[in-house]
């Protein structure tokens, strides 16, 4: 086999692990949402149109992870790969890793918020503003770790690289890919059952919206650490090459 | 392509950090997101209790923590030691 069809071979395996992967989160997340919405339309037939308002904006957050992954992949498949190096192969191995599993987290956070906003709107239809907002900024925080890797994934696409192959960059980039993937899995999951509890709470007690914001964002900052950290190891992976 | 032992140590050290700190931040992002999201749920039932119930939780969190900064430790030590 020569260079060029290494690239290729590695390409069409990177896009179909980002995509796999990342179809996995989204679609328990948008699962979650949707049986909690038929849960909540089976005692509430009347509340139909808020609910499922509800229910389609809170899939369609939790869907971004699987766009990300579906970007990634299109992106491998249709890169030039004329003239690159063989570490290039690599890269591209790394990218679709650290896009694909990074997304399984966010996706499956992103629905829990959305699926308790479905259910406390049943509960409590006048606060379903509320209910809304606290929800959407509970799943845009639970899908910074899909950011994360979709910002490596472009790093490692994107890098110029040495000619000659060596067997340490191309580990370096393997791992690079492989940390923030995998980093990013646990604070989604994390983030989106904080959220998910606190748009529960406010649902049963909408006095205390503003606390539990609060509470929200506090608890889910701590949950994000362990995935800044792997954003980290992830950058120094592969500002070493 | 000659490939030297030291070569090969250094990089399966690069791998081995990768996976280290990535797959030692899948257990304290969920136990933390967890612990918050019972907090607030705690919260919710009896406000007046929120900073009682917010130290409780960073306390937990704290140890829940532990695990990610061990992996993170690791994972500079094979970076920049090894």
């Amino acid at each position: 086999m020569t260079g060029i069809e290494w690239i290729q071979a590695a390409s069409v395996l990177g896009a179909g692990l980002s995509v796999g992967f990342a179809a996995i989160g989204a679609a328990i997340g948008e699962g979650y949402t949707a049986g909690k919405a038929n849960e909540t339309l089976s005692f509430r037939p009347n509340l139909v149109g808020e609910i499922l308002k509800t229910m389609l904006v809170g899939q369609a957050v939790a869907e971004t992870a699987g766009i990300f992954g579906l970007v990634i992949a299109m992106l491998l498949l249709f890169s030039p790969m004329e003239g690159k190096s063989v570490l290039t192969a690599w890269a591209y191995m790394g990218a679709g890793l650290s896009m694909g599993l990074s997304a399984i987290g966010c996706g499956i956070g992103a629905g829990l918020p959305a699926g308790n906003a479905c259910e406390g709107i049943g509960r409590q239809p006048k606060v379903s503003g509320q209910l809304n907002t606290l929800m959407l900024i509970g799943a845009g925080v639970a899908q910074s770790t899909a950011i994360y890797g979709f910002l490596i994934s472009l790093l490692l696409l994107y890098k110029q690289l040495p000619m000659e192959m060596a067997i340490v960059p191309a580990f370096s980039m393997l791992g690079a890919g492989l940390c923030m993937g995998f980093g990013g899995i646990g604070p989604g999951i994390g983030e989106g059952a904080a959220a998910g509890n606190a748009v529960s709470a406010v649902a049963r007690n909408p006095l205390t919206l503003g606390l539990m914001t609060r509470s929200m964002l506090v608890g889910q900052a701590v949950s994000e650490s362990t995935g800044i950290y792997a954003l980290v190891v992830a950058l120094l992976l592969l500002l070493n090459i | 392509m000659e490939i030297l032992g030291a070569d090969i140590v250094r990089a399966f050290a690069l791998l081995g950090a990768g996976l280290a700190m990535g797959l030692g931040a899948i257990g304290p992002g969920i136990g933390e997101g967890f612990a918050a999201g019972k907090a607030c749920e705690a919260i919710g039932r009896s406000p007046q209790e929120a900073g009682l119930l917010t130290r409780t939780m960073l306390v937990g969190q704290a140890v829940s923590e532990s695990t990610g900064i061990y992996s993170l430790v690791v994972a500079l030590l094979l970076l920049f030691v090894v």
